[in-house]
């Protein structure tokens, strides 16, 4: 960015300049004070910059619209503000950039209208301009939103409406619109609540806000090339990531929201909290902190003592994480695969379910990788299955007819010997895993299995996606359908009637026993009624049924 | 019309549904004014049904959609800037609310508003 510091004018000199009524060159000050503030937190600005898109550029637009509106101005300086403001606001729209420069291209525009023809500016004056600025901005949009610059700009004005009728000093004036907008920044989030799910202000009207400090700094004699806060916004804190795994010494997470006092040092802050905790982040967000830390179940109450020490508590959040890593755990607890030997032959099972996957677990899979229909699983993951498995010698159970290609890509990248069984379901997959012998060879157990498969039948029973017609079956979406080997054989209004009819087109007479697995919409109830009525229909047939967990199947059925 | 299918079905989209999403985008838009009609049976129709829908249109094929906009914009700003932003916030909103893919934005500046003469 080309942009030249600006030095502060002598004490004297700023006195001079700033002299309610202030007049061209003053003004000119005051904007350059504005511009450089803004330079200072651009980089803030910018990471609060969610709406309208989150692309995280407002505050470098505004820089930009300012720093153009600044050259056109500084090419024909003026002392008289009506001219210099016509040019301010000249030099804004023709170097608008962004959304919340053109907004703010609008309000020089407006302000520089109400200064047209004058050559000083006192506090009455002052107020008019923002009356028109804020006119002038709300015209140029036919919905608003409020919980933006717009909001700002209004809050901003309705304060120096008060405040100019009270006071002749400029300075008084620019207290109180800074108070206002800071104040107004604050309540964004309420207004809009895209800004609330964030958890940020809006760039826009803090980008605005910090125009008008900059403004009130260099009256106040306080430096304009030194950020008050350089820590990150409490957008940056991803709180809710920070569960993934917990180490030792993290029992409870402790978030202190507060206010620090006056001759507070967020350096000495960091320090005393690193001897409570681990995984300390502090943010800054418009005067009130966030401090987030892990600490042991005996160093829980620590944070918020020495919170208090150094500033006013507002609000404090404690979890429990060791409580929620073992709820996590109990809810979702991994099928685990026992051990194999070393040298054995390691089966992998690609398995929809978890039931399912409990099944290939019990039956000796060496690493069970979930994936299905919808969600096949990618070359890495089948290769990290059985990249650190004790053995070079692998077979993998695709279980899916969209997950052979993967299992060979798998097979082709890793430099163990690898044999696949091109199973299409899980009862093929049960099939093969029965033949296995673990201390044969390689192409003995390719060949059992492969001949294990096409002894087994499968019949599967779902919701059809889409209406179709397929080898004579009509099937209208949404209705339940019944697949014998892959082949589309029936189709029905119910689960119940679909198996009763798959039954029907199966010659029962050539199996022994039928396993049924049932999965996604099936609860216990409905399938005990379900197998209570097979048993009835079929008393001949050995009926087994299991827990399968698979998505999309409400039944998948083994005929042996 | 776009269709994407899930599970259970298959969703459609129709344009009316797009164009809802662009319109309201548009109209959100600093220094969007209103939308225009774009064309004379456009133009008609407005007098026929008071809600009619003008201003906006939309293709949509296998991989996406393109959005047409015709626009008055306020008079006094940067079009360029305001047409650039229009065209960014349609498309990121359609994106996000709608799931589908936008290929172009077209914006039609089809006149300008005066409001504050200078």
């Amino acid at each position: 960015m080309n942009s030249k510091p600006i030095t502060l004018p002598s004490e004297d000199e700023r006195h001079r300049l700033l002299q309610s009524p202030v007049n061209g060159e003053g003004l000119m000050l005051l904007f350059e004070a504005g511009l450089t503030w803004l330079m200072t937190n651009q980089q803030y600005v910018n990471s609060l910059n969610v709406f309208p898109v989150p692309d995280g550029d407002t505050g470098t637009n505004m820089v930009l619209t300012m720093q153009a509106a600044l050259n056109e101005a500084s090419q024909t300086p003026s002392r008289n503000v009506g001219e210099m403001a016509r040019m301010f606001a000249q030099g804004a729209l023709m170097g608008a950039r962004g959304n919340s420069g053109v907004i703010l291209s609008q309000i020089w525009r407006g302000f520089a209208r109400a200064l047209d023809h004058y050559e000083t500016m006192d506090n009455g004056l002052f107020m008019r301009a923002l009356q028109e600025a804020r006119n002038t901005a709300y015209k140029g949009v036919v919905r608003p939103v409020e919980g933006t610059i717009l909001t700002v700009i209004k809050d901003i004005t309705s304060a120096a409406e008060v405040e100019a009728t009270q006071t002749t000093k400029l300075s008084e004036l620019l207290v109180a619109i800074v108070e206002a907008g800071d104040a107004s920044v604050k309540t964004t989030p309420e207004l809009l609540p895209i800004l609330k799910q964030a958890g940020v202000v809006d760039s826009g009207g803090t980008g605005l806000f910090f125009i008008f400090e900059g403004m009130l700094r260099l009256i106040q004699g306080q430096p304009l090339d030194v950020t008050t806060a350089k820590v990150k916004p409490l957008s940056e804190l991803e709180l809710a990531n920070t569960l993934e795994t917990i180490e030792e010494g993290q029992d409870y997470e402790v978030v202190i929201d507060f206010a620090p006092k006056a001759e507070f040092r967020l350096e000495d802050y960091y320090e005393g909290l690193e001897t409570i905790g681990t995984s300390i982040q502090v943010g800054e967000g418009e005067g009130i902190y966030r401090m987030h830390i892990h600490t042991l179940l005996d160093k829980r109450y620590e944070p918020i003592a020495y919170t208090e020490a150094v500033g006013t508590v507002k609000k404090i959040m404690m979890e429990n994480l060791q409580d929620q890593m073992n709820q996590r755990q109990a809810e979702e607890e991994p099928v685990k695969c026992a051990p194999i030997n070393a040298g054995e032959i390691g089966v992998v099972a690609v398995s929809p379910g978890v039931g399912l996957s409990k099944i290939f677990a019990s039956l000796g899979a060496a690493a069970i990788v979930e994936g299905g229909q919808t969600m096949n699983p990618s070359v890495k993951e089948l290769v990290a299955a059985f990249e650190n498995l004790p053995t070079d010698r692998i077979i993998i159970l695709p279980n899916n007819k969209n997950i052979i290609l993967a299992a060979q890509n798998a097979a082709k990248v890793s430099v163990k010997q690898i044999g696949i069984i091109p199973t299409r379901n899980a009862p093929q997959g049960f099939a093969a895993m029965l033949r296995l012998v673990p201390d044969g060879t390689l192409e003995e157990n390719e060949e059992a299995m492969n001949e294990a498969i096409t002894e087994v039948h499968t019949g599967e029973i779902t919701v059809a996606t889409r209406t179709v017609e397929i080898e004579g079956v009509q099937v209208e979406k949404g209705e339940v359908i019944g697949l014998y080997d892959g082949k589309l054989t029936i189709s029905a209004s119910s689960v119940e009637e679909a198996l009763k009819a798959l039954f029907g087109k199966v010659d029962m007479g050539e199996f022994e026993r039928i396993t049924l697995f049932y999965g996604e919409g099936m609860t216990q109830t409905r399938v005990n009624t379900l197998v209570d009525q097979v048993r009835k229909d079929y008393p001949g047939h050995e009926i087994e049924v299991h827990d399968g967990g698979q998505p999309h199947y409400q039944l998948i059925i083994a005929f042996e | 019309m776009t269709t994407q299918e899930n599970a259970q079905g298959k969703i459609y989209i129709l344009p009316q549904a797009i164009k809802t999403v662009a319109r309201h985008s548009a109209l959100q838009s600093y220094g969007v004014i209103s939308l225009a009609p774009a064309n004379l049976a456009e133009s008609v129709g407005r007098f026929v049904n008071k809600d009619a829908d003008f201003g906006i249109e939309v293709e949509t094929d296998a991989d996406g959609v393109n959005i047409s906009l015709n626009l008055i914009i306020e008079y006094g700003l940067r079009i360029r800037t305001v047409t650039d932003s229009v065209a960014e916030s349609v498309k990121y909103n359609v994106e996000k609310t709608i799931g589908i893919p936008v290929k172009r934005v077209d914006v039609n500046v089809r006149g300008l508003r005066i409001s504050n003469p200078d």
